[in-house]
């Protein structure tokens, strides 16, 4: 499939493209869902195609296809060339790019047992007890249990002589327990909300979930939400659990720190952000005790990768040191924007599209203590747990989000137990009252492989090391 | 530029899946799709892309176990290996109960939707357009938007002897315009053809909501009679699909319908149904089973009548399909693709007029469930929100978050728009809907711009 992606650069060179690369890639997924110990359904996927960027006068042409014969590769690297002749119908500042040395290599993520050569047997075993466990509790209404695992292979070429091979996988696994009752449905899920924890690993990852062991207990907490109170209406003391963190930090800080969003090039679709270029190093982001790594080296993540897809080595970036804003997510078009050059986000959903910034994995830093500690240090407040919904504004500065279930803590102890809990803020005034972060202990590596993006819309997969935290004077309970 | 397989190209394809041996039935569902899209955005085109791709999805089904497999090899080869990848699958899972069995044969609608100017589109006649649409920009504002032309064949054929085949065309200029003192605009127009897409008018529409929305004013949150314009009501029917209208989720108690049949949960002036056979809509006349769409009225003046199915969920409530199914494995259930919202004889001037002191919505954005028995989301408004006072619009207010029930704001309806306009809230569906005027509307919180 090199060969596939050196054709099309050729191809695209001799149609007058400037600059020319292209990735020739398959995709394959596996996908299983189980619910109520029956097969609710089992898939599996192939794709395979070329997709062609070039550089034409300073403007960017993109095109793929699925058909790789000679003739078609060359048809789509002329089409890739029209348009980015036609992109010249508007007057604009050429695209420069940041430099980046050509890179002849090889990279796939470490993994000790493909999860594709694991028996199908063996999966739908292990879904079908989760579920029979879960099914045990009486109440519960549904038990669900799923499996997903996903291999991008991708083969890089460029004008510039780049030849880059890779391959990253991605296994995950969950189950959900839904309580249906007088009118109420509640949801616990494990061990995070949207078909569970995935990692960048193989099927070992899926062994140490511990589905079938927590199985009751889940199925427990979705019963018990169903007679339990509203989440009252307060500005109180939130203490959020890592699975929440993760996509707390995804939509309020992940996105706003894209710079191609603070450019304005997503304006148009979900919108900017409230950081501006001239920020870094100046804008206080968060408290002292937040600060936050974007990191494509760390093991396990969604967004590790060897080379991103312009062919820039994955890097470790220090975007938020102790609470004040230091740096973009950037790719060759942006960084020189702000004096920079690429920190490989540059990432595409596969062959078919043009590659964006993309959050590789963005953490947030261990600090110190447990859950169990900070909540034990919290006077009064509110404990939420995994998220069930997420919503910010234009700006990516205005969120709410609602969380599975939470509890009252008071003396440091949780005890009242609350459904439908909810809690919104504005980006920087909540991150500024963060005042614990908790240590290595309950640091996990989160996956979150459905991040929207772009026109036409691109799926990414992304990942998010986070600790459980505290915050002070946040509204819950939002009606 | 490609060229549509065509119900016979896909004949063979399908016919090398359809014999495999040793199963009880097989189902291959086949999509072709191509289309550009010119992206632009602080007035300059930024990313322009072209993409074509197949796929075959094969279902295979042996003793009500079903296993399937999907590729992008659209060749006999291809589906052979698709098919015996699903008989693995099939041949290891557990039967399903409620297997209702594949499509039967039905002669599905014919509808005219595949337009050669908007399928043959190209870059060049995309960015003439958005030079147009930019040329509209006040001085000191930019655009940013897409302009994307896409074109489709859908196919299917099992073992029951379904042939179904259907292509069609879609093209929107969505365009948001943003510039001095805060001042934000957007509008969006969708179309089988291009030839009924004027990007000139789509950019004015939204350079005057640009221009006035300038310097926004801070309004306290609350509640407040509405006047939401096609834009946002899309945003509210699309996610009351979500949580209402499939009949999974209704039949599971899961869905704000779930014990509501024949009650009344809207105001008397709303009225929605789902007809895929509608000329005035997107897609193909049947489902992702092979089932022709039939029009389902959800809600009759203001009373629920019934959710929409597929074959699974049709045989487990005793109804047939109304031809809502997905592609399968789909543990999700039917949804509606096509949905329609009676129109008034109101105009959005109507309803602002009859406002004493209210918000005039342009678009709602990022919204998401909040409580979906409660049919409850939340989201914000943005690019164009406006105080209403004594009946005019006086000037632009700082955006919204809103919390609020859908049933609740249909509940609170008291005008409806004289006109519908084609919107889409989420990939692969359209819903033609008017303005609404809503008396009580809960706006949760207020952002900073």
């Amino acid at each position: 499939m090199l060969d596939v992606a050196k054709m099309a650069v050729e191809a695209a060179t001799a149609a007058g493209a400037d600059l020319a690369d292209a990735r020739a890639g398959t995709d394959e997924t596996e996908s299983l869902t189980v619910r109520n110990q029956e097969m609710a359904g089992i898939d599996r996927s192939i794709s395979t195609g070329v997709g062609i960027r070039v550089l034409v006068g300073g403007r960017w042409g993109f095109a793929s296809t699925s058909r790789l014969e000679a003739e078609e590769i060359t048809r789509t690297a002329v089409l890739a060339v029209e348009i980015a002749k036609a992109a010249q119908r508007l007057p604009g500042e050429p695209v420069t790019l940041s430099p980046v040395e050509p890179a002849v290599a090889s990279w796939q993520g470490p993994m000790q047992e493909d999860p594709f050569t694991v028996p199908l047997e063996e999966k739908v075993a292990l879904l079908m007890e989760a579920t029979r466990r879960m099914q045990s509790v009486e109440g519960l209404t549904f038990a669900e249990a799923g499996l997903d695992f996903f291999r991008r292979s991708t083969w890089f070429a460029s004008s510039d002589g780049a030849a880059i091979e890779q391959v990253v996988l991605h296994s995950g696994g969950g189950t959900e327990a839904i309580a249906v009752g007088d009118g109420d449905m509640q949801r616990r899920s494990y061990p995070n909300s949207f078909r569970g924890h995935i990692k960048a690993a193989g099927y070992e990852h899926i062994r140490t979930l511990g589905l079938i062991e927590e199985a009751e207990r889940i199925g427990q907490e979705a019963v018990d939400l169903l007679n339990a109170p509203e989440c009252p209406s307060e500005v109180t003391t939130l203490v959020l659990d890592s699975g929440q963190m993760e996509l707390q930090i995804h939509e309020s800080i992940g996105h706003p720190i894209e710079l191609d969003r603070v450019l304005g090039m997503e304006e148009a679709y979900a919108g900017g952000s409230w950081l501006t270029p001239g920020d870094r190093g100046k804008v206080r982001y968060a408290s002292d005790l937040v600060s936050i790594t974007a990191d494509a080296t760390l093991a396990g993540g969604l967004g590790t990768f060897g080379f991103d897809d312009e062919g820039v080595p994955a890097q470790s970036t220090p975007i938020i040191v102790d609470g004040v804003f230091e740096n973009f997510l950037t790719s060759r078009e942006t960084a020189p924007v702000v004096g920079q050059t690429s920190n490989a986000t540059s990432r595409a959903d596969g062959w078919s599209h043009l590659p964006l910034i993309r959050m590789t994995n963005i953490s947030i830093e261990p600090r110190e203590g447990t859950l169990a500690e900070i909540i034990g240090d919290t006077d009064d407040g509110i404990f939420m747990s995994t998220n069930t919904s997420w919503s910010i504004d234009d700006k990516r500065i205005n969120f709410q989000f609602g969380c599975e279930m939470a509890w009252r803590i008071e003396h440091g102890k949780l005890t009242t137990l609350y459904k439908n809990p909810n809690y919104t803020g504005l980006a920087p005034e909540f991150w500024g009252s963060c005042d614990a972060v908790g240590g290595r202990e309950d640091w996990v590596v989160w996956g979150t492989p459905n991040c929207g993006k772009g026109q036409p819309g691109q799926v990414g997969r992304v990942g998010h090391g986070a600790s459980p935290a505290r915050f002070r004077n946040v509204q819950v309970g939002v009606r | 530029m490609p060229e549509l397989l065509g119900a016979d190209g896909f004949a063979p394809v399908a016919d090398a899946a359809l014999e495999l041996s040793g199963v009880d039935g097989v189902e291959v569902l086949f999509l072709h799709e191509w289309g550009g899209l010119t992206r632009f955005a602080k007035s300059e085109i930024h990313q322009s892309t072209n993409r074509e791709d197949t796929g075959l999805r094969v279902r295979v089904v042996s003793k009500g176990r079903v296993g399937v497999a999907a590729t992008n090899e659209c060749t006999p080869e291809g589906a052979r290996k698709a098919a015996q990848s699903a008989k693995e699958m099939a041949e290891i899972v557990g039967p399903d109960p409620l297997w209702p069995g594949l499509g039967p044969v039905a002669p599905t609608p014919q509808v005219d939707r595949f337009f050669e100017g908007t399928a043959n589109a190209s870059p060049e006649m995309r960015a003439e357009a958005v030079a147009d649409l930019i040329g509209t920009c006040a001085p000191g504002f930019t655009a940013a938007g897409a302009y994307e032309t896409m074109a489709m064949e859908v196919g299917l054929a099992n073992t029951e002897g379904q042939r179904c085949w259907a292509p069609s065309t879609q093209a929107s200029v969505t365009t948001v315009m943003s510039g001095s003192e805060g001042g934000s605009g957007f509008a969006e127009t969708f179309s089988g053809s291009v030839e009924t897409i004027d990007a000139g008018v789509i950019g004015r529409r939204a350079n005057d909501k640009a221009l006035g929305s300038r310097s926004p004013k801070a309004l306290d949150a609350g509640v407040y009679p509405v006047v939401l314009e096609p834009a946002a009501v899309a945003t509210l029917i699309g996610f009351l699909a979500w949580v209402g209208f499939g009949g999974k989720g209704y039949l599971e108690d899961r869905s704000c319908f779930s014990g509501k049949k024949d009650q009344q949960v809207a105001a008397p002036t709303v009225s929605i149904w789902d007809d895929g056979a509608d000329p005035r809509t997107l897609g193909a006349p049947f489902d992702f089973e092979g089932v022709p769409k039939r029009r389902v009225d959800l809600i009759r003046d203001g009373v629920f009548l019934d959710a929409v199915y597929d074959l699974r969920t049709g045989k487990e409530a005793g109804v047939p399909s109304t031809g809502h199914g997905l592609p399968s494995p789909n543990p999700e259930g039917p949804f509606p693709l096509n949905l329609f919202m009676d129109t008034g004889d109101a105009t959005v001037e109507d309803m602002v007029k009859g406002t004493e002191r209210g918000v005039l919505v342009t678009r709602f954005h990022y919204a998401n469930i909040v409580n979906p028995i409660e049919s409850s989301i939340t989201g914000m408004t943005r690019d164009g929100t406006f105080l209403i006072e004594r009946g005019e619009v006086v000037g632009p207010v700082r955006n919204f978050r809103f919390t609020q029930s859908i049933l609740g704001a249909l509940s609170t309806t008291s005008m409806v728009g004289r006109q519908a306009e084609l919107a889409s809230e989420f990939f692969f569906s359209a819903s033609r809907v008017p303005a609404l005027k809503v008396e009580e509307f809960n706006f949760s919180g207020v952002s900073d711009h």
